[in-house]
C-alpha cells in the first residue's frame, strides 16, 4: 500500500464494516510483559515527543487512545 | 476518566491521551485530509469537550494507534521502564483504577522486600453500556455518523 493509500484508508470518510474491521487488530498488539514499541507523538502545539518521553516520567503511565468520534 | 487522572497524579501515575483517527467521521468531525485539521480535532477535545489530562497526537497515518491494534477506545498502562502492564480494547475508569491500585500494591510490596515474578492472566471486565451517551457522541460528529453506524451493524 503507497503512503497516500494508507493515509486515505486510516483516515477512512465513512463508517463501514469494510472500511473499519481492517484495521481492529488488537490480537495482533504488543504483548504484556515485554518493552513495547516507541513512536513519535505530538503535543497540541505541534511539537514532539514520544511515548517512550512520556512513560518513563512515571511509575505507571495510563495511554487512552480516541478521538472525538 | 479525568477524574481518575487526579485521584492517582500524586501517586506518581501519569495519564495521557493519544488522538487517532475519526472513528465515526461526520459533517462536524470529517475523516482526517490534513495535520493542521488533525491537531484542530484533538484541540476540541481539551476545549469542548473538556478533557483535561495531556492530549498528545499520533501522526496523521496513525503508525502509533495501528501497532497498539487501532482499537477505537483502548486505554494501556505501561510501567516507566516501557512495559505494557494492562491493555484494554475499550476504555474503563472502574477497570483502569482495579488494574493500579493492585499495580501500586505490587510496588509497595517490592519495596517492602518481598520477592515477586510477572505471569499473565486473561480476565472479562464489564463497562456501563449507555446506548443514549454513546449515540450522544455519535451526534456531536454529525448526523452523517449515526446514520452510517446504524447500517454498519457493528
Amino acid at each position: 500500500m503507497s503512503d497516500q493509500d494508507l493515509l486515505r484508508a486510516y483516515n477512512y470518510a465513512s463508517f463501514t464494516r469494510e472500511n473499519v474491521l481492517p484495521w481492529l487488530n488488537f490480537t495482533a498488539a504488543p504483548p504484556l510483559g515485554e518493552t513495547a514499541p516507541d513512536f513519535p507523538l505530538w503535543r497540541l502545539d505541534g511539537t514532539p515527543t514520544c511515548l517512550k518521553s512520556v512513560w518513563s516520567r512515571h511509575a505507571y503511565t495510563i495511554i487512552e487512545f480516541g478521538s472525538v468520534t | 476518566m479525568n477524574a481518575l487522572a487526579e485521584r492517582f497524579a500524586p501517586r506518581d501515575v501519569g495519564s495521557y491521551f493519544v488522538y487517532t483517527h475519526e472513528a465515526h467521521p461526520g459533517e462536524n468531525y470529517p475523516h482526517h485530509t490534513s495535520w493542521e485539521q488533525k491537531l484542530r480535532h484533538a484541540r476540541d477535545l481539551r476545549d469542548k469537550l473538556g478533557v483535561s489530562r495531556t492530549i498528545l497526537v499520533d501522526s496523521l497515518d496513525g503508525a502509533c494507534h495501528r501497532a497498539y491494534g487501532s482499537m477505537p477506545n483502548m486505554s494501556w498502562i505501561f510501567n516507566r521502564r516501557g512495559v505494557p502492564v494492562y491493555k484494554s480494547d475499550w476504555t474503563d475508569a472502574a477497570s483502569l483504577e482495579n488494574a493500579l491500585l493492585y499495580f501500586l500494591d505490587v510496588l509497595a510490596r517490592r519495596r517492602a522486600g518481598e520477592r515477586l515474578a510477572p505471569f499473565r492472566v486473561q480476565r472479562l471486565d464489564y463497562r456501563n453500556h449507555d446506548r443514549d451517551a454513546f449515540y450522544r457522541g455519535l451526534e456531536r460528529a454529525g448526523r452523517k455518523a449515526v446514520e452510517e453506524f446504524k447500517t454498519a451493524g457493528l
